[in-house]
């Protein structure tokens, strides 16, 4: 009550907010230094590499080496062709998901049924079961199947990362229509089917957008399955980067920096260019109707 | 051109009623209204019509053919919801098109959909609209475009939703009297959802009332208005609400407010001495009676006088409590005996009176409504007069009192 009234964005000047103030930029500090570590790592010399000054003189050496055939003589593994691979199959991947698990989504928002929520939760539990504890039978199915190391079976295994990603994301935007609009369509005299084409998919785009670029993601930093299930010539980015770390021979961790900062690249360019839907994504609902 | 028959129609949403065994039947071309408060089902009725609810029991047939598995787009009605429903990431013009694209409403040409929309939005007074989005409209100009959607169709029968609830007094009141003169509403089957009761009384040419998912009463608006079935619809339509007064019947009379109000028996109500009623008064149904005696040295203690037993008017003295200007009119809260009961009224003289001032008030006997005995707060049904006995026995206190509290939860 004795402490007078702020303004909206007026700051109270007291030695507990300065305090946690502090506390807040020491670990901003603390979360980004990585991040630092890595672009200057990139930036060193193979001498220096290990070194943990911050004064050298910076190489774009190391970025050449990677996309040049020399790195793949270090590594027997072609970066560029890891990254085609990434692409290709993370992308497919999101593509599959988004196919099958937008019409998933809407029915899940929309059709209540008993254990309707039970199935929901079985689906999100593909996502917290550890990769490491079904790549077993699964390699031995991919060798079985001849899906080891094919696109294919790369598409398929990184599908199930990005699926239960998509359904969930999606079922709330789902939720968050609402059904007047389609039943309004329904009595226009459309089916449902166009009803869901018309009136509720070009709603949820920005969840869509936002969807996918996590799927995206997700996918992209995949390594445990990659990594298992596929051999010399379909190897992900995240495998190809690893193989910097030596993995037998000597570690690179220059090359390692600078083969993990452009292999951010692509997620990073996919985030901008859809940045305008994932805003409106996140204001979505936010306003009643 | 269809008529709507609803028969036994069920539905609720997990524990919580939608409509329970509700059974109407609105004839062709008929303006049928459903009244109610939120939460009444209202929207239920609706829905179920437009097979967008899945019922839990009873059909449902239009223009004689029975809907169970028939689609919403198979059906031939129109809605306006009342959240509107309009697509907003259509234009007004999209928006109306839309029923006419999608070819089960008939098949129009580009020019045949452009004269129709153009027809309808010069009505609803939405013509300089079309090229703008719904959120760049006010919600009174959204509720028109809704109508307009459902108007510029061809239908079997119109479901509308609270069409004029988000409209400003005004508007409604000039929508009001529109919308029973558009050419198409007057001649299509129309079930109007609403909880205003003057829309209701002005717009129906019959009236049901629905309470808890359940039908209390349907009627032509003079029925509903004339004779309710039970204090609750009495209480539903009027502003102010009608004057409620616990009674006994004491020497033909029933006498309430410790003697300050006292009606004769109407006739035939099987009401012997000693009864419990209740008396239901409509504040403008009262009238204030002019007298120098009252404006002189009144009473202390308001005394009802029954008097003119041929035009059969009831008296009621007392005193003014409260007085609250309405706009022309006065709402004025008299004291009845003593002060332990009151009495709503309406005085619209040109020289109103003022808090403290004692009042004399006369309501024809024949306007004073007459119900069941019960606990304060219960609904109870109307008493009648043994009016032309149907099945044989004397029309009396219809059962019993009817709880309020019936809870279903």
């Amino acid at each position: 009550m004795a402490a007078a009234e702020l303004m909206p964005g007026q700051r109270r000047f007291t030695p507990a907010a300065v305090g946690a103030d502090l506390l807040l930029l020491v670990w901003f500090v603390f979360s980004l230094f990585p991040l630092l570590w890595l672009v200057l790592l990139s930036l060193k010399t193979s001498a220096e590499q290990t070194s943990t000054y911050f004064a050298f003189s910076p190489t774009l050496e190391n970025f050449s080496t990677v996309l040049s055939d020399q790195g793949t003589r270090l590594t027997s593994v072609n970066f560029l062709s890891a990254l085609v691979s990434s692409v290709l199959s993370c992308g497919g991947a999101v593509l599959v998901s988004l196919v099958i698990g937008i019409p998933a989504a809407y029915a899940a928002g929309r059709w209540r049924f008993r254990g309707s929520d039970d199935l929901m939760f079985t689906i999100l539990s593909f996502r917290f079961a550890p990769e490491l504890m079904v790549i077993v039978p699964l390699f031995v199915i991919y060798n079985q199947i001849g899906l080891f190391d094919t696109k294919l079976g790369l598409v398929w295994v990184l599908q199930l990362v990005t699926m239960p990603l998509v359904i969930w994301i999606l079922r709330s935007y789902f939720e968050d229509l609402p059904e007047d609009l389609e039943q309004a369509a329904l009595l226009d005299g459309y089916t449902r089917r166009r009803a869901f084409v018309m009136v509720a998919l070009p709603l949820v785009r920005p969840g869509i957008a936002a969807a996918a670029l996590l799927a995206f993601i997700f996918a992209w930093n995949s390594y445990i399955f990659p990594l298992i299930l596929t051999g010399g010539t379909n190897g992900t980015i995240t495998v190809a980067v690893a193989r910097y770390l030596g993995g037998g021979g000597q570690a690179y961790y220059n090359l390692t920096a600078a083969a993990a900062l452009i292999g951010a690249l692509p997620p990073l360019v996919l985030a901008l260019t859809i940045q305008r839907y994932l805003v409106r994504g996140l204001s979505f609902g936010a306003v009643k109707s | 051109m269809a008529g709507v028959v609803l028969d036994g129609v069920t539905k609720s949403y997990g524990k919580k009623r939608g409509v329970a065994d509700l059974s109407l039947e609105v004839g062709d071309g008929e303006f049928f209204v459903v009244l109610g408060p939120s939460g009444a089902g209202k929207t239920t009725t609706l829905k179920a019509v437009a097979g967008l609810v899945e019922l839990d029991g009873g059909r449902v047939a239009i223009g004689g053919r029975d809907m169970e598995g028939v689609q919403p787009y198979h059906r031939r009605v129109a809605m306006a919801f009342e959240s509107y429903a309009l697509y907003p990431q259509k234009t007004v013009s999209q928006n109306l098109a839309s029923p006419l694209r999608s070819g089960r409403t008939g098949s129009y040409s580009e020019s045949e959909q452009r004269t129709r929309i153009e027809a309808v939005t010069t009505t609803l007074g939405i013509d300089h609209l079309l090229e703008r989005f719904p959120r760049e409209l006010s919600n009174g100009q959204r509720q028109r475009v809704a109508l307009g959607r459902v108007l510029v169709r061809p239908a079997d029968a119109y479901l509308l939703d609270e069409p004029l609830s988000h409209l400003d007094a005004k508007l409604r009141a000039a929508m009001r009297a529109e919308l029973k003169q558009l050419g198409s509403m007057s001649s299509t089957t129309s079930l109007y959802v609403t909880h205003d009761y003057q829309e209701a009384l002005a717009l129906g040419d019959r009236v049901a009332v629905l309470r808890e998912g359940r039908l209390v009463q349907v009627g032509t608006p003079e029925d509903v208005w004339e004779r309710p079935v039970d204090s609750f619809v009495a209480k539903a339509l009027g502003q102010p609400e009608i004057n409620l007064l616990d009674a006994v019947v004491d020497g033909g009379e029933l006498v309430a407010a410790e003697g300050a109000v006292r009606v004769p028996v109407p006739r035939g109500a099987e009401l012997r001495a000693g009864d419990r009623a209740r008396v239901g008064i409509r504040p403008r149904d009262l009238t204030l009676v002019p007298g120098d005696d009252v404006v002189g040295g009144a009473p202390d203690r308001g005394q009802a006088v029954l008097a003119d037993e041929g035009a059969r008017a009831v008296r009621v003295e007392g005193r003014v409590r409260l007085a609250e200007r309405l706009g022309r009119a006065v709402e004025l809260e008299v004291d009845l005996g003593g002060g332990r009961h009151h009495l709503i009224a309406v005085d619209e003289s040109e020289a109103p009176l003022a808090e403290g001032d004692a009042v004399r008030l006369a309501v024809p006997a024949a306007r004073v409504h007459v119900f069941a005995h019960g606990a304060p707060g219960e609904d109870t049904a109307a008493v009648r007069p043994a009016a032309p006995p149907a099945d044989g026995r004397p029309a009396a206190v219809a059962a019993g009192p009817r709880t309020t509290t019936e809870d279903t939860r």
